[in-house]
């Protein structure tokens, strides 16, 4: 398979992180400062992120559910993503090893 | 970049900032030193991630052109970790620049706020900065404005450590001459993953989380096993959001 839908998918994403960092300079003046969308976009983060962890768990089983009990409890306790990655990594490794 | 900010706190501390009068040249060479130099610690943490990031990328079968170009262009560990669990070929590319968008969406309020502290900076110049853009960058820029050292050229300074660690740890990640199998190969697999595990605790807001989260989580999980993970995060989550923002909970 030719990889230039590859590179497409990448360079659409990347459009889409730039037009994040360089959309508020550019319409500052067109963002509303209160209401319903800044609170969305507040909100949306930790539920995106929920959502997106409990469909990985259902493909991944056991593992992803351990994996993602560790790098979370680490992180709580640590504060530290490096830590909360290799936490996850090692209960992930055990799970499967063992289940 | 890679740590996502405590949503909430950014918004206030925005909303709470007024313009920063204009009281120097709004870029120097001395401020990019500073921040350089302040940054150079992240070289190492960025790229200890960016290494995890390439070494998932290598478990998925993109090649290394492909995989560094993703950590250059989109260069957020967050987008990429959900546009990862996204991946499938083809590419669905309509939900994976909704997701980019969705999770990257403070970038919005932070670039805006660096309309506000930099007015006198030409867009030719900032827009190509704004390309690295991170979340620790910006938070230097602005303490040092607060301090009174209003500078471009210290978020330029502190974005390039920053941006080298990154993208040069996925590439490094990538090119480790190790090639996991059994447990370790669905630990490696599991990485996306544990990166979004690991920011749930920064964006818990206590027990008032709890209900829209199980709502989130629980509306991931059927979506999962209907249309597909690509439609999970965003239709779990923005369930979950809507469900937020009519309890009232970020008030």
């Amino acid at each position: 398979m030719s990889d230039w839908p590859v590179y497409a998918a990448i360079l659409a994403v990347g459009i889409a992180a730039y037009a994040m960092r360089a959309g508020g300079f550019l319409a500052i003046g067109a963002m509303p400062q209160t209401g319903l969308v800044p609170r969305l976009l507040r909100l949306a983060p930790g539920n995106l992120f929920v959502a997106f962890a409990a469909a990985g768990i259902l493909e991944g089983g056991w593992p992803s559910l351990i994996g993602c009990a560790g790098a979370v409890a680490a992180m709580a306790a640590t504060k530290k993503e490096w830590a909360a990655l290799a936490a996850g990594f090692a209960g992930a490794a055990i799970a499967a090893s063992l289940l | 970049m890679r740590r996502p900010l405590n949503c909430r706190a950014l918004w206030l501390m925005v909303m709470a900032m007024n313009s920063v009068p204009s009281t120097a040249r709004p870029f120097t060479a001395a401020g990019f030193r500073r921040g350089f130099i302040a940054a150079l610690p992240f070289i190492i943490s960025n790229g200890i991630a960016g290494a995890v990031m390439g070494v998932a990328y290598r478990g998925l079968g993109l090649g290394f052109g492909a995989s560094v170009l993703f950590s250059t262009v989109v260069y957020s560990a967050t987008a990429q970790a959900v546009t990862l669990g996204l991946w499938a070929l083809p590419p669905p590319v309509a939900a994976m620049m909704l997701a980019c968008a969705a999770t990257n969406a403070r970038y919005l309020v932070m670039s805006a706020h660096l309309r506000q502290l930099f007015p006198d900076m030409p867009r030719r110049l900032m827009l190509p900065i704004l390309l690295i853009l991170g979340d620790a960058s910006w938070l230097m820029t602005v303490a040092e404005a607060e301090k009174g050292r209003r500078d471009a050229g210290y978020l330029l300074g502190s974005s390039v450590p920053m941006a080298i660690g990154w993208i040069g740890g996925t590439a490094l990640g990538y090119a480790t001459p190790l090639t996991p199998h059994g447990p370790v190969a669905i630990a490696a697999a599991f990485l996306p993953l544990a990166f979004i595990a690991s920011l749930l605790p920064t964006q818990w807001r206590g027990l008032r989380s709890l209900l829209p989260w199980t709502i989130a989580a629980i509306v991931g999980v059927a979506v999962a096993g209907t249309l597909g993970q690509s439609w999970a995060m965003l239709i779990g989550g923005g369930v979950g959001t809507l469900a937020s923002a009519l309890r009232g909970d970020d008030v």
